[in-house]
């Protein structure tokens, strides 16, 4: 789960792994790793999630996390137009460091759309591009099993 | 058993698992485990520990730690923290370590809650300050952009009425229709005045910008204001049966000079007559006075109404968008921006019921200090109201024929004002660019300069700072510069004026207007007096005339460079948005608004504006049907346009090619 701080990586896991949400915010220091069992084409497969501090001025992402990692959802908050640029950047150095994975760019929050804040053409035409998007909501959790049903699909079919 | 040594004792604490690497991913225990770490990885009764396959975080820094291990490196690899969960999930901060130990690799274990938790409150205090600043600044760009759409459409009918006011008095008029027309004219100015100073006060106020200390280089006369005021209103007043007056007392010895500037004193004044007229029942009185506080000086209305709801408190009566209980009210920004002026230049505001009935509402401002009411840099505007603009200044002859430098990247408004200043009988060279400008100045010693704020390169404050030296340098007379722009906001005309500049005028402007401004000396900056003129809402023909002094030969070669010249324009507007070319579209958008704003093309000028603010905040949303509804309002203009000047032959089909391949100028 990769993104900017409050952009909700770590209320989705909850969401997936727990089935539950907290209006609170509160912030991730470090790493907290939780595990779920999906299955994906009639088969179990075990998704470790790595729950990975945002990112800001304070914490800075150590790359060693990535390490062995398969896949990753980048998180945006769309209501803070800034996260999005944030994700990218970081998503840039991801790919730098551990070459083509597949990835999903979460725009979270949907249950706040009023309040967006993002150009949405430039999401558009990432998806004419072919890249995955998906809008959910780990508050009503709209989204969010499909998210990380979809990952999981595609890590198993990635040929990296 | 009790530990023997200090080091058995750290090896037996809890908050530490202590294992020795064998190799192979394998662990021994140096010690008894603490307990978290069975409740955790079940270790109990394991003699050698396969941590990897406990923790997929282990197993992820184990390869780390392995490395260090190998390399010999002095000091400690750390993890940085994690979190573990037990079974009964119960959350563990953990952080591990990779060090060498009597000569053994070892690896460090510590179960770390309260510094875990210390640093999470001090994350969690930053990171939510961060989110709160980043809201306010999201609401604070909403609440900017709602009343710059506000004020804008207040202005257009103002600017309208005022330049009707402008034309009747250009006319013979029987003297009370003069009379009333120069009301009128003075009325329109002032409130554009005021509108103007609400937006200030309002941008100051959501930005925080400014500072107690720029109030207190401010000075107003309370009397002078009082005065004017209740002159002001009496008519409504009259008419309404009720009786306006000014309390007797007046003559301080002192002076009544407060911190503020009158036009907002006036402004302040205003709101609060308005109300008492609003509530005073027919037959009664509305008096106004002041009071000596010493260091203060208390202004106050007294009305014979209703008085104040016995539930009202001061924070209900003065809020934003506050409303009077059960009475007719208006949306509740006048006592608001009252409240928020007065405090921001040090004073108070309140209201109470009087004992003999009815309200009062006073404010109280402190004194001005002596050396502000006289400091030469002081704003002039409490002493010199703004001189009106008269169509009679554009119709005198002119006294000396000035050398004049015009600098302006856009043609069709450089040569409306080279014509427009010739055909007053000046000696006028223009110029398109900033560096340009400098040289004119070099070469010519021109009397005036006129500078378009936006140019690429060298933009007019450049070429003001430039010029300002060079006369500092020679010790050369100074000349008057007068910049001009499509945006002129308070916060252009500060930068104007520290660039050097005497005036700033917005675009487009009025020729009696830009002859007053460099045929009279401009004593001081002051942009109140020379404020840009949006042109009525009158047809084509008319307006064209008016803008071009009637001078039919220019009208024409501005038509005509207009019509060859937009097509090109709009097309590279096209290609930025197509593009997502951010500067391209602003600079693009930003050119074309400065080519049609002498046409009165209102749509378009709205569209390009906001095809221009997409392009600087690289926001592209909306921007297609910004630029349909662009090129749809162009089209009726060049059709109107060809209507009017039929001899004016259509482009032929290589013209328009030709046209349209130029390549866009950027910014």
């Amino acid at each position: 789960m990769l993104g900017s701080f409050s952009v909700g990586k770590t209320s989705l896991v909850r969401r997936f792994v727990e089935s539950i949400f907290d209006e609170k915010y509160h912030t991730t220091i470090g790493v907290k790793v939780d595990k779920k069992v999906v299955p994906v084409d009639r088969q179990e497969v075990a998704l470790i999630l790595w729950d990975i501090h945002g990112e800001d001025v304070f914490q800075k992402m150590r790359m060693t996390y990535l390490r062995g990692m398969s896949g990753y959802l980048l998180v945006i908050d769309p209501t803070r137009r800034q996260t999005l640029e944030d994700a990218l950047a970081l998503q840039a150095r991801v790919q730098e460091t551990m070459g083509p994975l597949p990835w999903i760019l979460v725009l979270n929050k949907c249950d706040r759309i009023a309040e967006w804040d993002i150009d949405l053409e430039r999401i558009r035409s990432f998806e004419r591009s072919g890249q995955a998007v998906v809008r959910t909501s780990a508050k009503t959790g709209e989204g969010v099993e499909e998210t990380f049903s979809r990952l999981a699909q595609a890590m198993l079919h990635s040929p990296c | 058993m009790a530990p023997e040594t200090v080091y058995d004792a750290l090896l037996s604490h809890e908050a530490m698992a202590l294992f020795e690497s064998s190799g192979g991913g394998v662990f021994t225990p140096l010690a008894a485990l603490p307990a978290w770490c069975d409740l955790l990885w079940q270790t109990r009764g394991e003699r050698f520990v396969r941590l990897s396959e406990k923790s997929p975080f282990l197993e992820n820094f184990l390869l780390e730690a392995e490395q260090f291990w190998t390399s010999r490196a002095p000091g400690a690899r750390n993890s940085g923290y994690w979190v573990e969960q037990d079974s009964s999930g119960n959350e563990f901060p953990l952080e591990a370590s990779a060090l060498w130990l009597a000569r053994k690799p070892v690896l460090l274990i510590r179960h770390l809650p309260g510094a875990f938790q210390e640093q999470q409150q001090v994350f969690q205090s930053a990171r939510d300050a961060l989110l709160t600043h980043e809201r306010l600044v999201r609401e604070t760009e909403k609440k900017e952009i709602l009343l710059h759409c506000i004020i804008h459409d207040l202005s257009q009918p103002l600017t309208s009425m005022r330049s009707c006011f402008e034309l009747l008095l250009g006319t013979q008029l029987a003297p009370d229709a003069a009379k009333f027309a120069m009301t009128g004219r003075r009325e329109s100015q002032r409130q554009e005045r005021m509108i103007r100073g609400l937006l200030e006060a309002f941008a100051a106020d959501l930005a925080g910008q400014q500072s107690p200390s720029q109030g207190q280089a401010l000075s107003a006369d309370l009397i002078s204001c009082a005065r004017r005021s209740v002159e002001q209103f009496a008519p409504a007043f009259t008419e309404r049966g009720i009786r306006l007056v000014l309390a007797p007392y007046w003559d301080f010895a002192t002076g009544a000079r407060v911190v503020g500037d009158a036009p907002r004193v006036d402004r302040i004044f205003g709101n609060l007559l308005d109300n008492a007229l609003r509530y005073s029942p027919k037959g009664s009185t509305v008096t106004v006075g002041l009071e000596d506080g010493g260091a203060t000086l208390r202004a106050f209305v007294d009305d014979e109404g209703p008085g104040l709801p016995k539930d009202s408190s001061r924070a209900d009566l003065f809020a934003l968008f506050g409303q009077g209980k059960d009475r007719p009210g208006k949306v509740g920004l006048g006592l608001y921006f009252c409240k928020m002026t007065v405090e921001r230049w040090g004073g108070e505001i309140g209201a109470e019921n009087r004992a003999e009935g009815g309200s009062r509402f006073w404010f109280r401002l402190p004194r001005a200090a002596r050396e502000a009411s006289q400091s030469p840099a002081s704003p002039r505007v409490a002493k010199a109201p703004a001189v009106p603009v008269s169509l009679d200044a554009g119709t005198k002859p002119i006294v000396k024929r000035l050398r004049i430098v015009v600098a302006d990247d856009d043609e069709i408004s450089r040569d409306l004002v080279i014509e427009t200043l010739r055909a007053r009988g000046h000696s006028v060279t223009g110029v398109g660019d900033g560096a340009a400008a400098v040289a004119a100045f070099d070469r010519l010693k021109p009397e005036v300069l006129l500078v378009d704020q936006h140019m690429p390169e060298m933009d007019g404050l450049d070429v003001a700072r430039a010029i300002r030296q060079k006369e500092k340098r020679s010790g050369a007379a100074r000349a008057v510069l007068i910049g001009w722009s499509g945006n002129s906001s308070a916060e252009d005309e500060r930068r104007a004026k520290e660039a050097g500049m005497d005036a700033l005028v917005g675009k487009p402007f009025e020729p009696s207007t830009l002859f007053q401004l460099i045929e009279q000396p401009v004593p001081a900056f002051q942009p109140e007096t020379v404020s840009s003129v949006a042109a009525p809402p009158e047809d084509l023909r008319t307006h064209l005339a008016r803008m071009t002094a009637g001078n039919d030969k220019l009208a024409r070669k501005l038509v005509t460079g207009f019509l060859a010249d937009f097509p090109r324009r709009l097309s590279t507007i096209e290609r930025a948005v197509s593009s997502k070319d951010a500067d391209e579209l602003a600079s693009a958008a930003h050119s074309l608004r400065g080519a049609f704003s002498i046409f009165d093309a209102q749509k378009s000028v709205v569209a390009a504006r906001n095809l221009e603010a997409m392009g600087r905040g690289r926001r592209f949303e909306g921007a297609t049907e910004e630029f349909r509804a662009l090129s749809d309002d162009l089209s009726r203009l060049e059709r109107e346009l060809r209507a009017l000047f039929p001899q004016l032959s259509s482009p032929t089909k290589s013209q328009l090619r030709r046209s349209r391949s130029r390549p866009g100028r950027k910014r």
